[in-house]
Order: structure tokens, then C-alpha cells, then sequence
């Protein structure tokens, strides 16, 4: 039974990030209207910034907590002009078009981060961001400090996130974009702006996303932006692409089955069950469990 | 014949026939990337095959073909007609799935992969001479029957749901039968290429069926042109043979540099650079140009 709550709380906090990724994943989604598959290489390439900044700094979180946060908004908004430029003249979601265009940006990414950071290994980052005493442990399996603050400091963003989106006037704008852009551009909602401010949101998601990976993994390397861009977009799908709430709640069912399974299945089968049970839940309901937001 | 020049022909016509793999479904806008998956499924079965099981390699090589058409159909009936990001995923989660069950089952190698692949046709240059006449014998088939299907009704008709799927539908047009098709076929295509990339290497290992891959056959894709097949046909051997004449400094970022490549395409010219304008132009130029020399005669007899 102790292994069972041990893993459903390192669960929350794997899953709470699942959220926000998946939650900056819509956000462009409905208001850029941009299939951003790359967007979890732009958290792992902030990682990778995070372990730069922390090692010139002598490990001075704050400053490392900064810098990917400033370098994922700032790759977000780089890439804005791009996904402008090929929706141009599209007045929907072109799903082929701009995923294909987040798929170059992904594979320059990861190549870079491949050559350019520690000679292409995985990084490693300091064992204290983990925190140092275990708070619970059964045998193997323990809960750190770290694992503890990604599970709050994800709560509290992904709360922040939503009380923005429904309880502001810059997150009624991002929702009536998303309904419809028209409706929105007649009632005076400046959507070039508005599309922006979705992009440089998203990006302060992803440095968030960035800083509680790195506490919660303690490692990257630069195949994991791919392995969790198949996540997200596995995540969206089953939830409904575009469906927030459905996100939040596909995205914490997933965290928790994950760590589950690892509980008590080790090496990497574990992550073939979780990928099987998103392939068959796919394969069954291709247009998501709590439908679309399109 | 020069190895470079073997390595160079061979690996350009699988990266073709794979580049077809892709194209074929995405005539009715399905990025159906569960065909670099086929690839290794058929590849690594054909591999134990002939190493474990010591049967010929013409017996592997049909098994390949249709281990991939079945996959290929049992997905396909779920997915055939599901929306472009759902087979996007179907694809990438099959990938993710190939890979850990042959990582962690021993039979196959595992992470180390599987070496000592037996020669096809003897020694070692009846080999090449073998794997080169099937890969292009390949070639020129599938080629001839994907010229064929695009200027058929059926070809029409997946350009049509390209456009607009639900008006395609409305015209009686059976989306999900048209999606089995094409998702076998292609499927049956990657089975064997799978097979015979194993065997122009004489070993298997993992590190070919990653995201990398896939990546090389979009730019393939997107940069050659993605509506008509002979754009694929001229950016396979531009794309992976100028990098080879780099010096290995910047060929290492080869990756980047098709990256770089296809987002400007897509950002300049949406539709690559071999469209079906320009196919249409070249061939009435040339079929212009064949008439030319009767017409002088002509006048010449009127006056």
C-alpha cells in the first residue's frame, strides 16, 4: 500500500506537468491556432539553459530558473513570425502544415542540442535541486523534497493558469478566440496581439515546465523533447484536441499511470504499457474522450 | 562497383521507396509515420529468420512484404479514415512500441542490434548487384503504379479529400476504404524496404528508426513537393548526396541544415518545389517540342 501512495504522489507531479505542457500545448492551439509539436523541445532545450546558467553561476536557482524561462519565451516568439507567415492566408487550423513546420523546428532543436551542449551526452543536474532527504521511502522507492515542490509549485501554476483564463479579461480574449476569431476581431480583440500574448504565455509555461523537470528528472538529454512531444500530443488527442479541462484531466491520468506501472514493473516495459493503453484508447476514440475544441 | 557509389545508389533508393511509403497516404492528408515502425517489424523478423531460422533470404523478403501489409491492414482498419493527427500519433506510439519490444527481447539482438547478415547472391559482389536489381527493379514498379494511381479516378478522388474531406464524402466517396488502401499499400512497401536496408548493411541496429528518420523523408517530402511524386524523386538523391560532398564538419549538422531547409520551403514555397504546375508545364513543353519539326513541313507543303 506504501508503494501504491508513494507512486501516486511522484503520479501528481509527473502528471501536473503533463498538464501545463499540454495546457501551453492548446492555449496555441486555440488562440495562434498552430500545432506546436516541437513545444516540449523548446522546454528541453530550456533545461538544457537552465544546466548552463546553474553551472557558469555556482548553482544559483534563481538565475537558472530566469534564463529558461526567458529562453523558452523567447524561441516561442522567434518561431511566432513562421507559424504567421504559413497561416497567412488560412483561415483555420492547417494541422498538416504547421505541425510539419513545428517538426523542422523540433529535429534543429534537438540536433543542436545534440552537437552543442556536453558533447551530445545526456546532462546531469546538481543532486541538491532534488532536494537532499528522502520525506518518504518504501525499499526503493522514495519521495524527495523535489518531487514534493514540482507536485505544488505544478498545482499552483496550473491553477494560475486557469483562474487567468477564466476569471481575466486577457483570458476571456484567448477563449473568444478560440470560439471564434471573427466574433472576436468584430468585437474589437486585437487578434495579432492577442496571438503573441499567447506565445509569450506559453513560453513562461514551458520555462516553468523546464525548471520542474529538471528537479523532478534531474537529467535530460536531447531525444527527451521527442518522447514527451509524443506524450503531449498523445495527452491532447485522447483528452480532445484543444479541450482544456479534458487535458487536465487525461494529463494527470497519465502521470499517475506512469508511476504506477513503474512501481511495480521495472525497466522500460513500463513505458510500453502506458503507450499501449494511449494506442488502444486512440485507436477506439480517434477524435478524443471528451471531445474537440475546434 | 565502388562501395561509395553502392551505399550511395542503394540507401537513395530506399530513402525513394520509403519517401513513397509516405507520400502514398498523405494523398488524402494522413502523415502515416507507423511505416518507419513496418520498417523495423519486417526488417528484424526477416533478419531472424535467415539467422535463426536459416531459411532463404527471397522467403524473408516476402514475409517482410506482407508482415507489413498485415500490420499495415489491422491499423488501417481502425485508423483509415481518422483525423491526420490521430495516425500522427498512431504512428509515433507504434514507433515507441517497435522499438522497446526489440530493445528488451534478446532474440533479436537487442540493444546491441543483429550482425553477420548472410550475402544474397553468393559472393560479395553478386550481393550488391543482387540488393541494387531489386531495390530499382522496385523502384521503377512502384513508381509506374503510384504515376498510374495519380492520374486515376482514385488519385482524383484522394486529392479531393485532401481539399475537403467531408464534401469527398458527401459525393459518395468511401474515405475509409481509400485510407485502407493506401495505409496497406504503403505499410506493404516499408515491410520490404525494411528487409532490404537490413540487408544492404548486412546487420540491423535501432538507431535507424528514430525521429531522425522520419525527418529525412518529410524534408524528402515537403522539399521535393508533396503533389506530385517525381518531386520526391529529385530531392531523395539531392538531399542525401550533397551532404556526403561536405566536408564532415558541416556534414554532422546535416540534420539541421534539413530542418532549416524544410521550414523554408514551407514558409516560401508551401507546396515544394516539384508541383503538379510544373509537371504539367515541362510535359507540355516536351510534347511541344516533339510536334515542332512537322510543323515547318506542314508549311511548307500549304504553300
Amino acid at each position: 500500500m506504501e508503494v501504491f501512495i508513494a507512486q501516486v504522489i511522484n503520479g501528481l507531479a509527473l502528471g501536473s506537468i503533463y498538464v501545463l505542457l499540454v495546457t501551453g500545448f492548446n492555449l496555441l492551439l486555440l488562440v495562434a491556432m498552430i500545432i506546436h509539436f516541437a513545444y516540449p523541445q523548446v522546454v528541453v532545450f530550456s533545461m538544457y539553459i537552465i544546466w548552463l546558467v546553474l553551472g557558469l553561476t555556482g548553482n544559483n536557482l534563481l538565475l537558472g530558473a530566469l534564463a529558461g524561462i526567458a529562453s523558452s519565451i523567447l524561441l516561442n516568439l522567434i518561431s511566432a513570425p513562421l507559424f504567421q507567415k504559413v497561416m497567412e492566408k488560412r483561415a483555420e487550423v492547417d494541422i498538416n502544415t504547421t505541425m510539419v513546420l513545428s517538426m523542422g523546428i523540433g529535429m534543429i532543436i534537438t540536433d543542436v542540442l545534440s552537437h552543442g551542449f556536453n558533447k551530445g551526452h545526456p546532462i546531469a543536474f546538481p543532486e541538491t535541486l532534488a532536494g537532499g532527504e528522502a520525506i518518504l521511502r518504501v525499499g526503493l522507492i522514495s519521495v524527495l523534497p523535489g518531487q514534493v515542490f514540482s507536485l505544488v509549485v505544478g498545482v499552483v501554476a496550473v491553477s494560475s493558469f486557469f483562474l487567468l483564463l477564466y476569471k481575466t479579461r486577457p483570458g476571456r480574449a484567448f477563449r473568444a478566440i478560440a470560439e471564434d476569431p471573427n466574433g472576436a476581431r468584430l468585437v474589437g480583440i486585437p487578434l495579432l496581439r492577442t496571438g503573441l500574448e499567447s506565445y509569450a504565455l506559453s513560453g513562461l509555461l514551458g520555462g516553468i515546465i523546464a525548471l520542474l523537470l529538471s528537479v523532478l528528472l534531474g537529467s535530460a538529454s536531447p531525444g527527451l523533447g521527442e518522447q514527451v512531444a509524443h506524450k503531449v500530443l498523445a495527452v491532447s488527442i485522447i483528452a480532445g484536441l484543444g479541450n482544456l479541462v479534458g487535458g487536465l484531466v487525461v494529463g494527470l491520468f497519465l502521470g499517475i499511470l506512469e508511476a504506477i506501472v513503474q512501481g511495480y514493473i521495472s525497466g522500460t516495459w513500463s513505458n510500453v504499457i502506458a503507450f499501449v493503453v494511449m494506442l488502444v484508447i486512440i485507436l477506439a476514440k480517434p477524435n478524443g474522450l471528451f471531445g474537440l475544441k475546434l | 562497383m565502388p562501395l561509395p557509389l553502392y551505399y550511395f545508389l542503394t540507401i537513395t533508393a530506399v530513402n525513394l521507396l520509403m519517401s513513397w511509403a509516405l507520400y502514398l497516404p498523405y494523398r488524402m492528408g494522413h502523415l502515416h509515420f507507423i511505416v518507419v515502425a513496418n520498417m523495423a517489424i519486417s526488417g528484424y523478423t526477416a533478419a531472424f529468420m535467415v539467422l535463426s531460422l536459416q531459411l532463404p533470404f527471397w522467403l524473408a523478403l516476402l514475409a517482410g512484404f506482407l508482415l507489413g501489409a498485415l500490420v499495415g491492414y489491422i491499423v488501417a482498419l481502425f485508423i483509415g479514415d481518422a483525423p491526420t493527427f490521430a495516425v500522427v500519433i498512431v504512428g509515433f506510439t507504434f514507433i515507441y512500441i517497435t522499438r522497446t519490444v526489440i530493445e528488451n527481447t534478446s532474440a533479436v539482438g537487442g540493444t546491441m542490434g543483429l550482425f553477420g547478415l548472410p550475402n544474397v547472391g553468393g559472393s560479395p559482389a553478386a550481393h550488391r548487384w543482387t540488393i541494387l536489381a531489386i531495390l530499382y527493379g522496385l523502384v521503377f514498379l512502384v513508381g509506374f503504379l503510384i504515376h498510374r494511381f495519380d492520374r486515376s479516378q482514385l488519385g482524383r478522388a484522394a486529392s479531393a479529400v485532401f481539399i475537403d474531406k467531408d464534401l469527398t464524402a458527401s459525393l459518395g466517396i468511401d474515405i475509409k476504404k481509400m485510407g485502407i488502401l493506401l495505409q496497406t499499400f504503403s505499410c506493404t512497401l516499408a515491410g520490404g524496404c525494411g528487409v532490404l536496408y537490413g540487408f544492404i548493411y548486412k546487420s540491423f541496429h535501432l538507431d535507424y528508426f528514430t525521429f531522425h528518420v522520419i525527418g529525412i523523408l518529410m524534408t524528402v517530402i515537403f522539399v521535393g513537393g508533396y503533389t506530385t511524386l517525381w518531386g520526391t524523386v529529385l530531392a531523395a538523391p539531392v538531399l542525401y548526396g550533397v551532404p556526403l560532398l561536405f566536408p564532415p564538419e558541416i556534414a554532422s549538422w546535416r540534420i539541421v541544415i534539413y530542418g532549416a531547409l524544410l521550414i523554408l520551403v514551407l514558409v516560401l514555397k508551401p507546396e515544394g518545389f516539384i508541383t503538379t504546375r510544373f509537371v504539367h508545364t515541362i510535359g507540355s513543353y516536351w510534347s511541344r517540342k516533339r510536334r515542332q519539326p512537322t510543323l515547318p513541313n506542314r508549311r511548307k507543303e500549304n504553300l
